[in-house]
């Protein structure tokens, strides 16, 4: 009895210290062990970028470089061969004209194809370095080559849409349309409107959504205006042209049917 | 009066020069042309007379006179590169020692106006005569408001009509303004303007100028004012900013010779509505073109005419040169594209029409308040010189 009684207590208390041991340092060991390991692949990879990112760097440095050069030399031989006055003779007064001398834009333009350069030969050297030092795929650098597109869509049509604003506000203004900056302001925004579209699709955004609602968007846009003008306002619409009709017979050159040379007192601007 | 074949090499004339006097004719109606030619006769010997014109002319008619054949080409209002091209070429070819050009309408004129023009480049007395039309009182107003103030504050020439279609040219005066063609020529735009009295006064060549009575202006075809204006404009404006070297310098007005006739008109003065409305509707809508354009003193000017009603309508002269020389300035830094600023130049070209009806309708004599719009162009002129060589840094 008494040596069933010791077996049983003996084995009592070895059943319930059994079952968990926790171990500290080596939880500690193993958590070190993870974390190193991550920044060592961590420092890795940034090694392996780092060359390319530096070939990167020196490219467009060096080139921008070469680009500040080249513009200053080109800026000086224009000026020196009066570069612009021979291309305004030559041109004559030509409906189209840049904001800036013909010679600023060449050395600007010099300059920014130099940059453009760098851009394209540092990242293929990136690429080249990377492709060869890491192992992960790149999804960035296609990203990257498609943002610079979607930066210059969105310049041009910035400008696009501002010029052609322009140049509908000041027709109109001149046709004496009462509805001038509407009209202006409508081109603007459908010029915007495709430009945003542009972009977005060149990002690969959006996907078919953004075309869907770029058709909507545009089409809309089109279908209010067509509607306003053929049954909202068809009356405004109607006064306005029949005024417009007036008024270019007022402005013209030489009144309709008027002799254009008799003694009279008809107005004639030349 | 655009003749076609423009010569893309300008050969010397030959020497020795002969007595003749070349005329370069525009197209017109036959009984036109016999009267012009009979003009000519009555003043020069028809042996010496050589007639260039793409008419045909009946040789029993006119024996004596030498007819020179030209290509016909479309009728233009006013000459151009390719006619001063074709009159130096053919001045060379047939040995002439002056040139008289005449365009279309040219009928009209008197033998007298021809003799004058003719006569005084014959005797190598005057480089350039320039004829001074006496026109209607509501005729000429883009010359009125902006050639003939522009022309006489920066080029010191009284000519009155800058743009004159009618032109005794002596030798070296067609010369140069063939070589001043001959750029447009060479791209093909045969059919732009030249200025031949600021030409002359840069080549420092004699201009002399002539009152030839009324005469039959031709009008352009396109009957819209806005392309024309645009288009004159921007070729006077072009044409300054490459001779910015010579007006910068003060120069003496000649004294004058000839004050063309007061013309007090007869009938009712025009309604002005419709200009005032050009003028408020683009005030309305173009102040952001034009802020980039005028200094805040016109806009402010603007603001103020904006406001006046249509009986007191009286745009300053002093505005109005201000506002000319700030487009010329933008013209010339590019602020906004051209043909954008030139557009945005037209509503306020109207108001000033509108307001130079009011002024000659109360009682003022259109010539005089023209020659008080050149003096004010005159006196405003340091202010362009200050904000053309220092544009960014002068803004008042």
């Amino acid at each position: 009895m008494q040596n069933v009684l010791a077996i049983m207590l003996q084995t009592i208390p070895d059943k319930t210290a059994q079952p968990v041991y926790i171990d500290n340092a080596s939880i500690w060991r193993h958590m070190s062990d993870a974390l190193h390991q991550s920044l060592y692949r961590v420092l890795t990879l940034l090694i392996a970028v780092l060359p390319g990112l530096l070939a990167f760097f020196v490219a467009l440095t060096v080139f921008t470089l070469i680009g500040m050069a080249v513009s200053a030399l080109l800026r000086r031989a224009l000026t020196i061969a009066k570069f612009d006055d021979h291309l305004t003779r030559n041109r004559g007064n030509a409906d189209w004209a840049p904001a800036t001398s013909p010679t600023a834009i060449v050395a600007r333009a010099s300059f920014w194809a130099f940059v453009l350069l760098g851009l394209i030969i540092g990242v293929s050297a990136f690429d080249a370095s990377y492709a060869t030092a890491a192992t992960l795929p790149i999804s960035l650098l296609p990203y990257l080559t498609h943002a610079v597109g979607a930066i210059f869509l969105l310049i041009a049509g910035t400008l696009i849409a501002r010029f052609l604003a322009r140049s509908v506000l000041i027709g109109a203004v001149n046709a004496q349309l009462q509805y001038a900056r509407f009209l202006s302001l409508g081109v603007k925004w459908l010029v915007l409107v495709l430009t945003a579209a542009m972009v977005l699709d060149h990002l690969e955004v959006g996907g078919v959504v953004v075309e869907l609602a770029f058709g909507i968007l545009f089409g809309g846009i089109v279908l209010t205006l067509s509607l306003a003008i053929g049954l909202g306002s068809r009356d405004l619409v109607s006064r306005s042209l029949e005024s417009h009709v007036e008024r270019t017979s007022e402005h013209s050159v030489v009144p309709p049917n008027s002799p254009a040379n008799v003694p009279g007192d008809s107005v004639r601007h030349f | 009066m655009a003749t076609a074949d423009s010569i893309s090499n300008i050969s010397a004339p030959s020497t020795p020069r002969g007595p003749g006097l070349l005329v370069l004719l525009a197209t017109m109606p036959p009984e036109q042309l016999e009267g012009v030619l009979a003009s000519l006769t009555s003043f020069y010997p028809a042996e010496g007379l050589i007639v260039a014109t793409a008419d045909v002319v009946p040789t029993d008619s006119w024996p004596n006179i030498r007819i020179v054949p030209i290509p016909a080409t479309a009728a233009s209002w006013t000459l151009t590169a390719a006619d001063f091209l074709n009159a130096y070429q053919l001045a060379g070819e047939h040995d002439a020692h002056a040139i008289l050009v005449l365009g279309p309408g040219a009928a009209s004129l008197r033998p007298s106006a021809l003799r004058d023009l003719s006569n005084t480049v014959i005797d190598a007395t005057t480089d350039l005569a320039i004829p001074c039309y006496d026109l209607p009182p509501r005729a000429g107003l883009v010359n009125s408001a902006i050639l003939y103030p522009l022309t006489r504050a920066l080029f010191a020439s009284r000519a009155r009509f800058p743009l004159a279609i009618d032109l005794g040219l002596s030798l070296r005066m067609a010369e140069r303004l063939a070589i001043a063609s001959q750029c447009s020529t060479a791209v093909n735009q045969g059919a732009a303007l030249l200025w031949p009295t600021s030409e002359a006064a840069v080549a420092g060549f004699a201009i002399n100028e002539f009152p030839v009575g009324r005469r039959e202006i031709p009008q352009p075809a396109e009957p819209d004012i806005n392309a024309i204006l645009a288009s004159v404009t921007g070729s006077l404006f072009a044409d300054i900013d490459a001779k910015a070297s010579f007006w910068q310098r003060p120069r003496q007005l000649p004294p004058v010779r000839y004050s063309p006739p007061q013309a007090a008109s007869a009938d009712a003065a025009p309604d002005i509505g419709p200009m005032l409305d050009a003028f408020h509707l683009a005030y309305a809508n173009l102040q952001e073109i034009w802020s980039l354009v005028l200094p805040p003193n016109s806009l402010l000017g603007l603001k103020r005419l904006s406001a006046t009603d249509a009986a007191s309508f009286r745009m300053p002269d002093g505005l109005w040169a201000r506002i000319v020389f700030d487009f010329l300035l933008a013209y010339r830094v590019r602020t906004i594209n051209r043909g954008h600023l030139l557009g945005a130049l037209i509503p306020l070209y109207l108001a000033w029409v509108a307001s130079h009806f009011n002024i000659t309708a109360s009682g003022t004599d259109p010539q005089r308040h023209i020659e008080a719009v050149a003096a004010t162009f005159e006196a405003e002129k340091p202010y362009l010189v200050s904000r053309w060589r220092w544009p960014d840094r002068f803004n008042p």
